[in-house]
């Protein structure tokens, strides 16, 4: 649709930040709002954001000049060191402009776009191959995974028809991920979206029907090598045969969860073990075709898999270090205790990754070693609470919209020169100097520092003689 | 509970002992020291020295010495766990996997709003498709809206609309009517887990037969 032309005036006004800001998104599902708890607060930081964070430049920022209706106060703008707002309402009855500080959002962004991380989908069990023998599905395990912006996993915009086809690599779904909803809102939804679409799904038989037909009897017409018969349409097809079709389905379920999946386009399931089912003797050969899209087992997201939080598509790529060379692993990074383990209660320790609450790793690390003080107990004498160095592994996006990273030990080589970047360790005898820790350095900083400490000798351009 | 309370009096009477321990030397050795000054040290320590050479311990005091040497280690380990303690119940948030938290959601403003209970904002019997009348033999469910004094809970606190509220009202009058349910308190099965610090959701229901034998 053409846009009407408009006077420069409303040009600049549609170019304008007041115009252009999104709508809020619905806010995420939290333990209180989907009934889980009743302890809750209503003013903690939110597993997304779900307005605009808008910034400013430090000399508009004097003047409360954020681009909007009107300035800003100047005391509950200008004191923070990074300008990052969230305005809920540009214009209020009472006019005024609502706004918030956004620092939490914009600043977990920018801490977790510091890690490098892509973001990643769960591989199938079995692997791209198909094979779903046991070996092969802890193989898998470990790998790296897919990045969601792969070609084939994200795709949305498709054809009906042949959305059935692609339904182990989409994402989103026009029906809903049965496992995720409760009892009541279930029956609501049969009550109010299924029951009315009956007609509709005995014309989507007749039209299987009528296609099995004429898949049928084309076969025959080749065995017998006579002319290929004509198309079979599915009002042909009578009413004898549906009933006689709706019966044989009733007795094979994958094929009749098939056909409801494909009609009500539902986010597929994993199959449920036959133990859970809980079924009388005689129903335990149940057959049930594994489901391999990567969202069966927790739901389809309800953003974009990447949640626009990272674009990057690999994390196959080495890190550089100005005097050591290329790293094999990322640098580690400092995970804060956020809760320590609770070893009567059998709870683990929750670390704070970028901002986002990290399950601690599993298997022989130290987070699971017996009586380590520095995960059982709170020493409040610890400035700036106790934190242990991780490596980031994957990141991914849960079907709730919530960042999930998987971090495991950090390995000595990777944490001492991380530690030495910050100046926290000494690596060679190039110390840093005082009241410099923490402070990032540049890679000329860090050559300049080393040809100042006289360190060990080091290959450099000068020694292969290629510059002098 | 328990545990926490006998490890609060352990520590007292390790408090209180400790000076005992040192009684002959150590108080008065102090009273000099402030007599002096804290300059003479070596004076100081010669004092101690004679003190404590001058007044051999018997065999009970050194055994008492002795105790209270060698569990000095797990005596800060108890002390560091009730701090610990102390600190965990400031901290009622259950942080889930993913959560975004900036450094406000730490502090005990924030940690505060998590130890209050609100009302739910959701109608669970709406939520899992259930009939309160279906369910009146349901211990564990009638006694969540009922108060331990056997009181039916103001829907303002159970968070029912109104029709649900009245099903279950009716339920639990149900219930105690046909003396299933106590009226005056909890049901006692439900003290009865509370006592073993057992969940009380996870009582079987008492819909299939083979369950009903608890």
């Amino acid at each position: 649709m053409a846009s009407r032309s408009v006077s420069p005036g409303g040009a600049l006004l549609r170019a304008s930040r007041m115009f252009s800001l999104p709508n809020p998104i619905p806010p995420p599902v939290t333990d209180s709002s989907s009934g889980a708890t009743s302890f809750s607060s209503n003013t903690a930081t939110l597993d997304f954001p779900t307005h605009q964070v808008i910034t400013t430049l430090s000399s508009a920022r004097k003047q409360g000049d954020w681009g909007l209706k009107r300035p800003l106060p100047l005391k509950s703008t200008t004191r923070s060191t990074h300008p990052m707002l969230r305005v809920k309402a540009i214009d209020t009855i009472e006019q005024i402009t609502d706004y918030t500080s956004a620092t939490d959002h914009g600043m977990t962004l920018r801490k977790f776009q510091e890690l490098g991380m892509p973001l990643t989908a769960r591989r199938p069990a079995g692997g791209d191959t198909g094979d779903n023998s046991k070996g092969k599905q802890t193989a898998t395990m470990n790998l790296p995974q897919k990045s969601v912006f792969e070609d084939e996993l994200d795709v949305t915009d498709m054809h009906p028809d042949k959305r059935a086809k692609a339904i182990d690599n989409r994402w989103r779904f026009n029906g809903p991920w049965l496992a995720g909803m409760t009892e009541g809102k279930f029956q609501k939804w049969l009550e109010k979206e299924v029951r009315p679409r009956r007609p509709e799904f005995r014309e989507f038989l007749r039209k299987k029907i009528a296609g099995e037909l004429r898949a049928a009897a084309a076969n025959e017409a080749l065995d017998k090598g006579t002319e290929a018969p004509g198309p079979v349409g599915p009002s042909s097809v009578t009413e004898d045969q549906l009933i006689d079709y709706l019966r044989k389905l009733r007795h094979n379920n994958q094929a009749l969860y098939d056909l409801v999946g494909q009609f009500l386009d539902l986010a597929p399931l994993i199959p449920p073990n036959i133990s859970q089912l809980d079924l009388p003797a005689g129903f335990s050969n149940i057959e049930w075709r594994q489901m391999r899209n990567p969202y069966a087992e927790g739901g389809p997201p309800v953003t974009h898999p990447s949640a626009g939080i990272s674009y990057l598509r690999t994390s196959m790529y080495m890190d550089n270090h100005p005097i050591y060379g290329p790293q094999k692993q990322h640098p580690s990074v400092v995970a804060r205790i956020v809760k320590p383990r609770r070893q009567a209660q059998a709870s683990p320790a929750k670390l704070g990754v970028a901002g986002f609450i990290v399950n601690t790793p599993l298997g022989d690390t130290k987070f699971n070693s017996k009586n380590n003080d520095l995960f059982d107990k709170i020493d409040p004498s610890v400035v700036g609470g106790p934190k242990v160095w991780v490596q980031p592994k994957r990141a991914s996006v849960d079907a709730n919209g919530r960042v999930v990273l998987t971090v495991d030990d950090a390995p000595a080589e990777a944490r001492l020169v991380a530690q030495e970047l910050l100046g926290l360790a000494t690596c060679l005898g190039a110390r840093r100097d005082e009241g410099q820790a923490g402070r990032p350095e540049s890679a000329s900083e860090i050559r300049q520092r080393y040809a100042a400490a006289d360190a060990p000798a080091m290959s450099s351009i000068q020694n292969y003689g290629i510059q002098r | 509970m328990s545990s926490r309370q006998w490890l609060s009096s352990a520590m007292r009477q390790c408090k209180s002992q400790q000076p005992r321990a040192f009684s002959t030397a150590v108080p008065v050795a102090a009273g000099l020291r402030s007599i002096f000054g804290p300059k003479n040290n070596e004076f100081h320590g010669l004092l101690k020295e004679g003190f404590e050479r001058g007044n051999p311990l018997s065999e009970a005091e050194q055994r008492q010495i002795m105790d209270q040497q060698a569990p000095r280690a797990s005596i800060q380990d108890l002390r560091g766990r009730e701090v610990t303690e102390a600190y965990v119940r400031q901290m009622p948030r259950r942080w889930r996997t993913g959560e975004v938290y900036a450094p406000k959601d730490l502090s005990p403003v924030e940690m505060k709003k998590f130890r209050q209970g609100k009302r739910p904002n959701k109608d669970v019997v709406d939520m899992f498709g259930f009939n309160p009348l279906d369910n009146y033999r349901n211990f564990s469910l009638i006694s969540e809206f009922m108060t331990s004094m056997g009181r039916i809970k103001h829907s303002s606190e159970t968070g029912l609309r109104p029709v649900n509220q009245r099903k279950m009202a009716k339920a639990i009058r149900r219930a105690i009517g046909m003396g299933l349910h106590p009226s005056v308190h909890k049901h006692p099965e439900i003290l009865r887990r509370g006592r073993h610090g057992l969940p009380t959701s996870a009582i079987p229901t008492p819909t299939e037969a083979r369950q009903n034998v608890l």
